[in-house]
C-alpha cells in the first residue's frame, strides 16, 4: 500500500532524490513518465470511507494516471462491437485504439513494481515487459497460423522504432535547440547497433538459401527452418549478454543522466501503488490486451480489404504507429528537453528487443507449438531492415545529431511506407506455408 | 651463423634494447607467434664434447622443439605413413591437418628470423609474402587438382575466421579481463577500407550472374573481369606494402614494448645463422606443400565419412586449425591488453588472404589454364559483406569492451551453423569444377 502521499509530492521536481532511489529507472520508464500527469487527488480525498477512498485513489491513479486516458473508451467499445457484431473493420479501429494508452499504462505499471524489486530485476522487468503489446500481438497471429503477420508487424516495430522514433525526436529536438549542439553518449548507440547488425546477418542468410537456388523448394524450406531455429537460439544468447552487460558489468554506459535539469523531469520518488496492486493491474491489463490483440488480429483482413489497403502495410506501418505511440511521444517530449541519451535509449532500446528477443522468441514458440516460421522475412522487408541499420548506425556514429539527421531518418520511413503501400502483394506467394491468407489474397485482388 | 650464445639471452628480458638495431620487422604478426616459443634449455646440448655436432644440435632443439605446438610434430610422419599404408583417407585428413599446425607456426618463426639478417623492410616484405603460406600453399594445390571450389571456400574462410572468430575471441577475452580497452584505430580503418574494395571485387562479378542472362553468356565476363580486378587488387596490395613497410611506419609500429618488459619474449638477436633458417624455411615449406597435397587430395573422403559437406570443412575447419598458432597469440596479447597486435595479426592476416592471396590464386588460374572467378557464390559473398561491415563498425571508435567480442564470435557461430546445414552439390554452384562429382553423392548419402 502507498504510504507517502502522491499528491505531496510536486510535479517535476528533483528536490533531494539520490541516485540509489532511480529503481530500474531505465530510460524506457523516463520516457513513459513524462506522458504521466499528476492525479488531483482533492475530489478523492473527500470521499469519507478510508479504504474506499484508497480504492478510489488507486483506480484515478492507475486509469486516469494518463494523459492517453482519453483513448480508454475504446476498450469497451471494441467489446460492445465485437459481440453485438459490428462491421470487423470497426472492431479492428477500436480495439487498435484501445491498445494505445494500454501499452502506456503496462509500462507504468511495470515502474511502479520495479521500485519494489529494485534496479536489476526492475531492468529485466521492462527488458521482457517492454515490448509486451509486440509480443502479445506476435504470438496471437502465430497461434492463429498467421506467420506473416507475425513476420511484418515485428519488422515495422522495428523500423518504426529506428526511423520513426528515432527520426522524430532527433528532428524535433534539433528545431527546438538550433543554437545548442545535441550531444549523446555513443557508446550506448554503439553497443545497440552492434547487435542489430548481428540480427541482420541472421536474417539475411536465411533469404539467401532461397537464392542461391541449387536445391529444390522442400529441402531449401527445411534447412532455412533448421538454420533459422539456430540463429533464434543465438540471438537470444546475445540478448542475454546485452542483458548482463546493460544491467551488470556496464551498467554505466546506460544510466540516464539526469543531474543538470531538475524542473522539467516528472519523476516519482517513492510509488503511487502497492506492490499486489500493481501486480493484479498488471495482470489484468495483459489481459485486455491480450483480448483486443485477438481481435486486431483475427480482424486484419477484413479491414485491409475494406480500406483497401495491403495487410503488409497494416501490419508493417500501421500497427507499430499505434502500438508505440506512447514510446514514440515520450521520446520526442525528451528530444525537446536536450536528453536526446534518454530518447535514444528508448527507440534503440525497443529496437534491440525486438529484433533480439521478440523475434527469436517468436520462431522459437513457434517451434514448440509445432508451425513452420522462419528467419526469412523476405526481400523487400529483409532489405528495407538492412539499410534502416546502415541509416541509423551511421547516424549516431559520431555522437552529435542536428535536426538534419532526424529529417533524414524521418524521410527514409516514408519512403519505405511509400514502398509497402504500393507494393500490393498477395502474401501466400512469397510464403509456402501460410495457410489461412489464402481468401484475403483473392479479396485484395478484388479490391 | 649465430655468434651470440642464445642461451645468455634472457627470456623476456630487454635490458639494454634499443629501438633502431633490435626491432628488426618485429611486426605485430611476428610478435603474436613469439608468445608460443618457449626458452629453448640449452643444457643438454651444451654437454656434447664436437662443437659442430653441438652447433646442429643446437640449432634442431631450436628449431624443431622450439614452441608449445611441438607435440604435433610427430603427426607429420604419421600423415606420411597413413598415406603408404593405406590407412582410412578421413585419418590422412585428420593427421595432416594436426600436422600443418605447428609447421605454419615455425614458417612464421623462421620468417622473423631471416628478418634479422634482410633488415626490416624485407623482413616485412617476406612476412607480407609468407604469413599465410599454408593458406597460399593449400590454395595453389587445389588449383592443380581443379578444385576450384575448395580454393574459393578455403580462401573465403580463412578471410572470415580471422576477421570474425579470431578477432571475436581476442576482443572478448580481453574485455573480461579489462573493462574498456582502446587502440590505435587508424590501423583498423586502413584494412577496413582495403577489406571493403575486395568486397567490391567479389560483389561485382556475383552480380553479373544475377543481372540476368544465362550461364553461358556471363561466364567468359564474369572471368575477364575477375581477372582484371585480381590485378587491380593485387596493386592496391603492393602500394599498402609500401604504405605500411615505408611511408607510414609509424601508424603500425607495435606498442608497448617499453612498458612492460617482463611479459613479452623477445629475442635481441637470431637464435640461428641466415642459411640455416633459409634452408629449414624451404624444408619446411616442402613438407606444408606435401601435407596440403594429402589434405587437398582427401578432403572429400573426409567430408563423406564425417558427414559434413565440403564446403563446411573448407570454409570452417580448415581456416581453424591452419590458424591456430596466431589465433592463440592474439588472444594472449588481447589479455594482456595489447590489442594492438591482436587487430595487427587478425585484420593483417585478413586483408593478406584477400588482397593477396586471393587475386595470386586467380592469376595462378590464369597461367595453367584453369578457370577461376572472383564469383564466391551468393552465400558466401553474403556472409563476407556482413562480417566487413560488423567487424568495420565495430573497431570505428577505437575502443572495445567484451560485448563487441561476443557479438563477432556468435556472427562466427551463426555463419558456421549456416554452412553446415546448407548441403549443396558443390558442381552445380561451378560448372568447371569436375573433380567433386563423387563427393555430391557422398554428401547426399551421408
Amino acid at each position: 500500500m502507498a504510504t507517502t502521499e502522491p499528491w505531496l509530492m510536486e510535479n517535476g521536481n528533483l528536490k533531494g532524490m539520490s541516485k540509489e532511489t532511480r529503481h530500474g529507472r531505465t530510460v524506457h520508464n523516463m520516457s513513459s513518465s513524462s506522458l504521466r500527469k499528476k492525479s488531483d487527488m482533492t475530489l478523492v480525498s473527500k470521499v469519507p470511507c478510508g479504504i474506499v477512498r484508497k480504492v478510489l485513489a488507486n483506480l484515478q491513479e492507475v486509469i486516469l494516471g494518463t494523459k492517453l486516458s482519453v483513448l480508454f473508451p475504446a476498450i469497451p467499445l471494441a467489446v460492445v462491437a465485437q459481440s453485438y457484431g459490428f462491421g470487423k473493420p470497426w472492431i479492428f479501429a477500436l480495439s487498435l485504439l484501445g491498445l494505445t494508452p494500454l501499452a502506456e499504462r503496462v509500462s507504468f505499471l511495470t515502474e511502479q513494481i520495479a521500485h519494489y524489486t529494485g534496479p536489476t530485476v526492475g531492468g529485466l522487468l521492462n527488458a521482457t515487459c517492454g515490448n509486451a503489446t509486440e509480443l502479445i500481438i506476435a504470438i496471437l497471429a502465430l497461434i492463429q497460423h498467421k506467420v506473416d503477420v507475425v513476420k511484418y508487424s515485428l519488422l515495422g516495430s522495428i523500423l518504426s522504432n529506428l526511423l520513426l522514433v528515432l527520426g522524430t525526436s532527433l528532428f524535433c529536438g534539433g528545431i527546438a535547440n538550433l543554437n545548442k549542439e545535441q550531444k549523446f553518449d555513443r557508446k550506448q548507440a554503439d553497443v545497440n547497433s552492434l547487435l542489430l547488425l548481428m540480427g541482420l546477418l541472421c536474417h539475411m542468410l536465411p533469404l539467401m538459401f532461397r537464392y542461391v537456388g541449387k536445391l529444390d523448394a522442400a529441402t531449401i524450406e527445411k534447412q532455412t527452418l533448421e538454420l533459422s531455429r539456430v540463429c533464434s537460439v543465438v540471438m537470444l544468447i546475445a540478448y542475454f549478454a546485452y542483458l548482463v552487460f546493460q544491467l551488470w558489468t556496464h551498467r554505466e554506459f546506460f544510466e540516464a543522466q539526469e543531474e543538470d535539469e531538475d524542473d522539467d523531469v516528472t519523476t516519482e520518488k517513492a510509488p503511487v501503488i502497492g506492490f499486489w496492486s500493481g501486480f493484479s493491474w498488471l495482470l489484468l491489463m495483459t489481459a485486455v490486451i491480450a483480448l483486443l490483440s485477438e481481435y486486431v488480429v483475427g480482424t486484419i483482413e477484413e479491414a485491409s480489404e475494406s480500406w483497401g489497403i495491403s495487410v503488409s502495410f497494416i501490419s508493417i506501418i500501421l500497427l507499430p504507429i499505434v502500438g508505440n505511440a506512447a514510446e514514440h511521444a515520450g521520446a520526442i517530449i525528451f528530444a525537446f528537453k536536450n536528453k536526446l541519451d534518454i530518447s535514444l535509449g528508448v527507440a534503440l532500446g525497443s529496437a534491440t528487443q525486438i529484433a533480439m528477443f521478440v523475434v527469436p522468441l517468436s520462431v522459437i514458440t513457434a517451434w514448440i507449438i509445432g508451425i513452420n516460421m522462419d528467419l526469412n522475412f523476405n526481400l523487400l522487408e529483409t532489405g528495407s531492415l538492412a539499410l534502416s541499420i546502415l541509416v541509423t548506425a551511421f547516424t549516431l556514429q559520431d555522437g552529435t545529431s542536428h535536426y538534419m539527421k532526424g529529417f533524414v531518418l524521418f524521410l527514409c520511413y516514408i519512403i519505405i511506407g511509400a514502398c509497402f503501400f504500393v507494393s500490393q502483394t498477395p502474401l501466400n506467394q512469397a510464403n509456402d506455408v501460410n495457410l489461412r491468407v489464402e481468401s484475403s489474397t483473392g479479396a485484395i485482388f478484388k479490391a | 651463423m649465430a655468434s651470440i650464445e642464445p642461451w645468455l639471452i634472457e627470456n623476456g628480458n630487454i635490458k639494454g634494447m634499443s629501438k633502431e638495431i633490435t626491432r628488426h620487422g618485429r611486426t605485430a604478426h611476428n610478435m603474436s607467434s613469439s608468445s608460443l616459443r618457449k626458452k629453448s634449455d640449452m643444457s643438454l646440448v651444451s654437454k656434447v664434447p664436437i662443437g659442430l655436432v653441438r652447433r646442429v644440435l643446437a640449432n634442431l632443439q631450436e628449431v624443431i622443439l622450439g614452441t608449445k605446438l611441438s607435440i604435433l610434430f610427430p603427426a607429420i610422419p604419421w600423415a606420411i605413413i597413413a598415406q603408404f599404408y593405406g590407412f582410412g583417407r578421413s585419418w590422412i585428413f585428420a593427421l595432416s591437418l594436426l600436422g600443418l599446425t605447428p609447421l605454419a607456426e615455425r614458417v612464421s618463426f623462421l620468417t622473423e628470423q631471416i628478418a634479422y639478417y634482410t633488415g626490416p623492410t624485407v623482413g616485412g616484405l617476406l612476412n607480407a609474402t609468407c604469413g599465410n603460406a599454408t593458406e597460399l600453399i593449400i590454395a595453389i594445390l587445389a588449383l592443380t587438382q581443379h578444385k576450384v571450389d575448395v580454393v574459393k571456400y578455403s580462401l573465403l574462410g580463412s578471410i572470415l575466421s580471422n576477421l570474425l572468430l579470431v578477432l571475436g575471441t581476442s576482443l572478448f577475452c580481453g574485455g573480461l579481463v579489462t573493462k574498456e580497452q582502446t587502440f590505435d584505430r587508424k590501423q583498423a580503418d586502413v584494412n577496413s577500407i582495403l577489406l571493403l574494395l575486395a568486397l567490391l571485387c567479389h560483389m561485382l562479378p556475383l552480380m553479373f550472374r544475377y543481372a540476368g542472362g544465362s550461364e553461358a553468356l556471363t561466364a567468359k565476363p564474369t572471368l575477364e573481369l575477375s581477372r582484371v580486378s585480381s590485378i587491380v587488387m593485387l596493386g592496391v596490395y603492393f602500394a599498402y606494402l609500401v604504405f605500411q613497410l615505408w611511408t607510414h611506419r609509424k601508424l603500425f609500429e607495435a606498442h608497448g614494448e617499453e612498458d612492460d618488459d617482463d611479459d613479452l619474449v623477445v629475442e635481441e638477436a637470431p637464435v640461428i645463422g641466415f642459411w640455416s633458417g633459409f634452408a629449414w624455411l624451404v624444408g619446411m615449406t616442402l613438407v606444408i606443400a606435401l601435407l596440403s597435397e594429402y589434405v587437398v587430395g582427401t578432403i572429400e573422403d573426409a567430408s563423406s565419412s564425417w558427414g559434413l559437406s565440403v564446403s563446411f570443412i573448407s570454409i570452417i575447419v580448415l581456416p581453424i586449425v591452419g590458424n591456430a598458432a596466431e589465433h592463440a597469440g592474439a588472444i594472449i596479447f588481447a589479455f594482456k591488453n595489447k590489442l594492438d597486435i591482436s587487430l595487427g595479426v587478425a585484420l593483417g592476416s585478413a586483408t593478406q588472404i584477400s588482397l593477396f592471396a586471393v587475386p595470386s590464386c586467380v592469376i595462378t588460374s590464369w597461367i595453367i589454364g584453369e578457370k577461376m572467378d572472383l564469383d564466391f557464390n551468393l552465400l558466401e559473398t553474403g556472409s563476407f559483406a556482413l562480417s566487413i561491415i560488423v567487424t568495420a563498425f565495430t573497431l570505428q571508435d577505437g575502443t572495445s569492451h567484451y560485448m563487441k567480442g561476443l557479438v563477432l564470435l556468435l556472427c562466427y557461430i551463426v555463419i558456421g551453423a549456416c554452412f553446415f546445414v546448407y548441403q549443396t552439390p558443390l558442381n552445380q554452384g561451378n560448372a568447371i569444377n569436375l573433380g567433386v562429382k563423387a563427393s555430391t553423392e557422398g554428401s547426399f548419402r551421408a
